[in-house]
């Protein structure tokens, strides 16, 4: 090349935390995030359906945003720290909003789950006490067609519930 | 959401969570696009660009070299075995042969050690089509000298549709459902009131959030085949692809992950087939997985054209209905029969009439096969005849519920000659609906309110079987083939072995279905699996008791009416043994196992669909909308719905079925459509042209409740449920616009439809 | 899976722009990529070569400079949702960046490949038309400003040169009391938005402008409209604005609404903007 840009090349490496632990592989620079994740990582908690960043199944955090991973390449995740649903969980005990799904019937085929969970953790990270509306909109990106989504407003408020009691009011 | 009777049961009845919750909330469950077997390849298919045309030539040279690619599959592979196959009618190939009838039907199958290898090769193969003429829409393929897709006359029946003999049918009908009974003709002529109209339904797209997926491994000997699939009915895919591929049914083993969602999208054989024959070909274990787009081209609902008309006296008794409904089921067949036949029958009504005279045509054109979809045939036409006995109420001066309380059919009146009779009181459920609708308080303006009621057959052929096994532990494993499409089948299953043997929930195992293990049941679908699947269950878990009892009545030496089981132990006042201790005295050592059988069969005659249904499921609902009359645009206000299914074993999961089932009515009715150009290419294929409803298309209310009457052949006197409310919200929707004086005929109801409505009326 | 594809990491515009003019056409600017992957997705074109220019620092900055608001092209719609200056200065393009598409589209998707892809569905487009609103276009050798209403040159279609890089949207400020931004959606992206300024002398109209989104193949400023309501009285406006926005226009066909009912749209949304627009600038509220 003419001139001294820094370029990836059609392989590049990828430095990135998954659910707080290392990882450095080596990607082509067009895989996306999900990809990696699923197929190189085996987290395949997070799902593909509609492939164009609309339905929502493949939400992970990146840096605790809300991302589309099915359109998102992998190459964005080198130096940050990616949340699958794998990683919800700790220690072994199921995290507030898992437990706040089941108890609230709020999944029926699972295959939005893991996308809506990490919707829903994102949202009250930073509106702790949302109102009906504002979860309606928070997660109008994630796509269910089982639920009927009342069930999981109601799960999202219990989220809210458990979270500010566990955090003493505030994360 | 309430019910009407409080349950006495230990667990049936009781909000029981998710037995797959967990796993499910951890991503810890697997569905076959998760799975990952040694040696497996990457398949992806080349598609039709064409809706008609005969393939002329097929390059794959340059595929077949792309470092990676293992195998390419065309239809000169699949012609030593015959390669046709289809559960209703054999016309579907599961590769192109000469022919191709849709645009984006199979015509090159690629396996490579890659996904995107896989794609890479597709690029590299040339087809040359030669077009041949089209007939994409119902008028095309229906008119004079329209081109046949089928030689109809050449073409076999399935292995099971229970519809009787199927006869070949003209031109492009692929199947024609006919009743009639009374006097029509003479009743319209002497009738007070006639109403009559044309309507059209979409094709709608099923839209479960998992697309099809598919793995198939031959054994080392070519003689036995394994799959993993997406599929609703293992048995039925089980027996085509044996019969395709010249196997004994045993040697064919299909196993069932968990799927993400179903609908009756993955009803019947769908990507089983050309998997199979890719798998054949690579020697190697091989899954497909189908994109979203993929998957609007391998199945969708019927579209629907109809022409109604309905008679009835000024104090509004209604006298006779008459239909014809023709209904698009694409290049094949699929389930366009049934589709067509429950059609048929959902059209009249649940009403009493003097004279019904009814047609239904399935018909082939030139688009991607259409097959189930949550509530066919009612869906598709309760929304005409309800707003038909609306607009007689709107001529007699009686209101929805008023000519609904007169007319309606009462429990044990026929439906249809020869079937099974009403099972549910109608009256009471659609004054239900009407009260969670709030029907009696004041409307504001721009607010309709509108409530339908209608019958879908359901259960689909009563055979079901389960095995359950008392291990040593005095657990049970409960071996049942219905597949847990997010539905709550295992959940179900699991409290119905609870209550039938006084254990816990936590100690019973449901083992998904696989062909090999679990035992046969017909399908996973027609709001079947509690109803059918579920007896079959109770049955096997009651073989168990009976002979845990009959190993405690030895030991105790009373008799078997003696006892009580609770806790897992067996109770005789006030001493107990435990289910180990008792197997382990019946088998002299720890260890051994019991097992229990239960079968569910038709109970009388053959268990046909002109003998059944198993029961009438009640599709019904209740909508108020308000519109914005500048722009059309429609705000569902309040959503009411009435689940009535003699018991309730779960009443938050039958809520759970109510709500979701009313949101993809809201869809059918407001916002879901497949558009096609008329070269037959599907123009919306994306979610960004195919709105599916989102959490900001929820009604601002819900009000529904469980109705008891323990009227259902199920377990505890349960019906099925899951579908009635898709099939209510839709039809209600219309009878609310019309409420508001706004009348359409064609769905759905988008904001464009509804301006023109009003503008014609003001007009 | 895309084709193959690197990945260019340029620390300066001038980088970036020499990166273009060396691989012409096989290059795009990369920011958020919720367009531009979108399309290579679904095999509509495919660009061997990505200019990340989210390398690139200092481009995301939001502020204020006297007497126009400088917005970065790299300010993802999230953060243009929750700038505590676009919150004081401009909270109705607060409120419409809150409802772009939907989340993950909003904390990854920046304002400048908003427009450089220029959608004609794209929403923020339209209000900041209204607002007379410009774009920063520098390359290794050159730097222009233009207005927004001389960008859109087509559909899909901008004046950017193939080596520019945009790097800044400005808003004259502050923008008028008097502004209103309706939008009417069913579909993923909406079908129609209209953003109208209202200037006021008493009850007379004194400045306008007009502009219809989504409808056409890009947004438009309807000059006549604007031109109507000069020295009108604020009981007249929405309707001969409104009437004029009807019969100015030329919708887009597609597939899913007519032509007839997309100029419906525009007259009803134009005449619900002229409304609101009214009371903001009689009122005193800030648009």
């Amino acid at each position: 090349m003419a001139n001294e840009t820094v370029a990836t090349g059609q392989r590049t490496q990828l430095k990135m935390t998954v659910n707080g632990k290392p990882v450095d592989v080596e990607i082509e620079s067009r895989e996306m995030l999900l990809d990696v994740v699923r197929d190189r990582l085996g987290l395949t908690g997070a799902k593909r359906s509609c492939d164009l960043q609309v339905c929502g199944v493949c939400t992970l955090l990146v840096d605790g945003i809300p991302v589309s991973s099915c359109c998102t390449l992998a190459y964005e995740a080198d130096g940050k720290s990616v949340e699958t649903v794998e990683g919800l969980a700790r220690f072994g005990d199921l995290h507030p909003i898992q437990q706040s799904f089941i108890d609230k019937g709020a999944l029926q085929c699972g295959f939005c789950t893991s996308g809506m969970m990490l919707a829903t953790k994102a949202l009250l990270a930073e509106n702790p006490h949302p109102t009906v509306d504002e979860i309606k909109h928070g997660l109008a990106g994630n796509i269910c067609r089982c639920t009927g989504y009342w069930n999981i407003i109601e799960a999202v408020e219990e989220s809210a519930r458990r979270l500010a009691t566990e955090n003493g009011g505030g994360e | 959401m309430t019910s009407n009777t409080e349950s006495s049961y230990t667990t049936i009845g009781h909000d029981v969570p998710r037995v797959d919750a967990r796993a499910k909330a951890t991503g810890a469950v697997i569905y076959a696009g998760d799975m990952k077997l040694p040696g497996m390849l990457y398949g992806r298919i080349l598609r039709s660009p064409y809706a008609h045309a005969r393939i002329k030539r097929i390059d794959t040279k340059l595929a077949k070299a792309l470092p990676g690619v293992h195998t390419v599959l065309i239809g000169e592979d699949v012609l030593d075995i015959n390669p046709y196959y289809g559960h209703a009618i054999k016309d579907r190939p599961l590769i192109a042969i000469d022919k191709v009838r849709f645009v984006g039907e199979p015509v090159v199958a690629v396996a490579a050690e890659s996904p995107a290898i896989a794609d890479e090769a597709l690029t590299l193969i040339d087809v040359d089509y030669e077009e041949l003429p089209l007939a994409v829409t119902l008028d095309a393929a229906l008119a004079d000298g329209a081109p046949r897709l089928h030689i109809t006359e050449l073409l076999k029946s399935g292995l099971f549709h229970g519809l009787g003999e199927m006869k070949p049918q003209p031109g492009n009908v692929c199947y024609h459902h006919a009743f009639a009974r009374g006097d029509s003709d003479d009743l319209f002529a002497s009738a007070d009131i006639v109403v009559e109209g044309d309507y059209i339904f979409p094709a709608i797209f099923q839209y479960a959030m998992e697309p099809h997926t598919t793995i198939a491994q031959w054994g080392a000997n070519m003689d036995e085949i394994h799959i993993w699939s997406s599929c609703q009915h293992p048995f039925l895919v089980r027996a085509e692809i044996a019969d395709l591929f010249g196997l004994p049914v045993g040697s064919v083993r299909i196993s069932v992950p968990y799927l993400g969602g179903g609908f009756g999208s993955k009803s019947y054989t769908k990507m089983e087939p050309i998997t199979t024959a890719l798998a054949r070909k690579a020697k190697r274990p091989v899954r497909i997985a189908n994109s979203v787009d993929e998957a609007m081209v391998t199945t969708r609902r019927h579209g629907m054209k109809a022409w109604m008309r309905t008679a009835a006296r000024s104090d509004g008794t209604l006298l006779a209905r008459e239909v014809r409904a023709w209904f698009d089921t694409g290049a094949y067949a699929d389930n366009g029969p049934r589709v067509v036949a429950t059609g048929a029958d959902a059209a009249p009504g649940p009403y009493r009439w003097q004279a019904v005279k009814v047609d239904a045509w399935g018909v082939y054109t030139n688009t991607s096969p259409a097959g189930s979809y949550r509530a066919f045939g009612a869906t598709h036409l309760q929304w005409c005849g309800e707003s038909q006995v609306d607009e007689i109420g709107r001529q007699c001066g009686l209101d929805a519920i008023q000519m609904r309380e007169k007319n309606l059919l009462t429990p044990g009146e026929y439906v249809r000659p020869g079937g099974k009779p009403l099972d549910a009181d109608l009256i009471g459920d659609i004054r239900l609906v009407a009260k969670n609708l709030g029907w009696d308080t004041p409307k504001p303006a721009n607010v309709g309110r509108g409530v339908s009621v209608g019958l879908l057959a359901a259960g689909a052929h009563p055979v079901s079987t389960a095995f359950a096994r008392m291990e040593a532990d005095g657990h049970v494993t409960l071996y049942v083939s219905s597949t847990e499409v997010g539905q709550g089948a295992r959940t179900v299953f699991s409290q119905i072995v609870a209550e039938e043997l006084g254990m816990s929930v936590d100690h019973v195992k449901v083992i998904g279905g696989d062909t090999q293990i679990t035992p046969y049941d017909r399908s996973t679908g027609a709001s079947r699996s509690t109803t059918l699947a579920g007896l079959a269950v109770q049955r096997a878990a009651r073989e168990l008791r009976a002979q845990v009892l009959e190993i405690a009545a030895r030991v105790f030496d009373l008799p078997e009416t003696a006892f009580d089981i609770r806790e897992g132990q067996v109770w005789h006042e006030g001493e107990s043994k435990s289910f180990p201790e008792l197997i382990r005295v019946h088998f002299g050592m720890v260890g051994g196992e019991l097992m229990g059988r239960g079968e569910v069969r038709p109970e009388k005659g053959s268990g046909s669909y002109a003998e059944g249904p198993v029961f009438w499921e009640v599709c019904i609902g209740g909508i108020e909308i308000e519109v914005d009359r500048e722009t059309g645009k429609l705000t569902i206000r309040k959503a009411a719905s009435v689940a009535d299914v003699g018991r309730a074993l779960n009443p938050r999961m039958v809520e759970a079925q109510e709500m979701g089932g009313i949101m993809q009515g809201l869809g059918n009715a407001i916002y879901e459509e497949m558009i096609y150009d008329d070269t037959g290419q599907l123009i919306n294929s994306t979610l960004f042209d195919y709105h599916i409803p989102t959490f900001e298309d929820l009604p601002d209310a819900f009000a529904s409740t469980i109705v008891e009457n323990e009227d259902g052949p199920g377990p505890y006197g349960a019906k099925g449920i899951g579908e009635g409310s898709l099939a209510g919200a839709t039809a209600a929707v219309v009878t609310a616009l019309a409420d508001l004086g706004i009348t359409i005929n064609e769905l759905p109801v988008t904001p464009e439809r509804v301006w023109r409505a009003m503008n014609r009326t003001t007009d | 899976m895309l084709d193959h594809l690197t990945i260019h990491e340029p620390k300066s515009v001038m980088e970036a722009s020499s990166l273009l003019t060396e691989f012409g056409s096989d290059a795009a600017i990369y920011a958020g990529g919720t367009e531009l992957l979108v399309v290579m997705k679904e095999r509509l074109i495919h660009f061997p070569h990505l200019i990340n220019i989210k390398t690139i620092p200092g481009l995301d900055s939001i502020s204020l400079d006297g007497d126009s608001i400088s917005i970065g092209a790299l300010a993802t719609h999230r953060a243009i949702e929750r700038s505590a200056l676009v919150r004081e200065h401009l909270p109705l393009l607060a409120e419409l960046e809150a409802n772009v598409a939907n989340v993950r589209v909003r904390s990854t998707g920046t304002i400048g490949g908003n427009l450089c892809f220029a959608e004609p569905h794209s929403d923020p487009a339209t209000l900041l038309m209204a607002w007379d609103a410009s774009v920063v276009l520098q390359s290794s050798n050159s730097r222009r400003e233009i207005p927004l209403s001389e960008f859109f040159t087509g559909l899909l279609e901008t004046s950017r040169g193939q080596d520019e890089v945009l790097t800044a949207v400005r808003i004259p400020h502050p923008v008028p009391v008097g502004s209103a931004y309706e939008r009417f959606k069913i579909h993923e992206r909406p079908t129609a938005t209209v953003a109208v300024t209202l200037s006021l002398s008493g009850d007379m109209v004194t400045g306008a402008r007009i502009v219809v989104g989504s409808v056409c193949d890009r947004p438009v400023r309807i000059r006549a409209a604007e031109e109507s309501l000069i020295g009108l009285s604020t009981v007249r406006a929405a309707e001969v604005a409104a009437a004029i926005v009807h019969d100015e226009i030329d919708p887009t066909e597609d597939n899913f609404e007519s032509t007839d009912y997309k100029r419906h749209l525009a007259r009803v949304l134009t005449t619900r903007a002229i409304a609101i627009a009214t009371a903001r600038a009689s009122g005193g509220h800030r648009g």
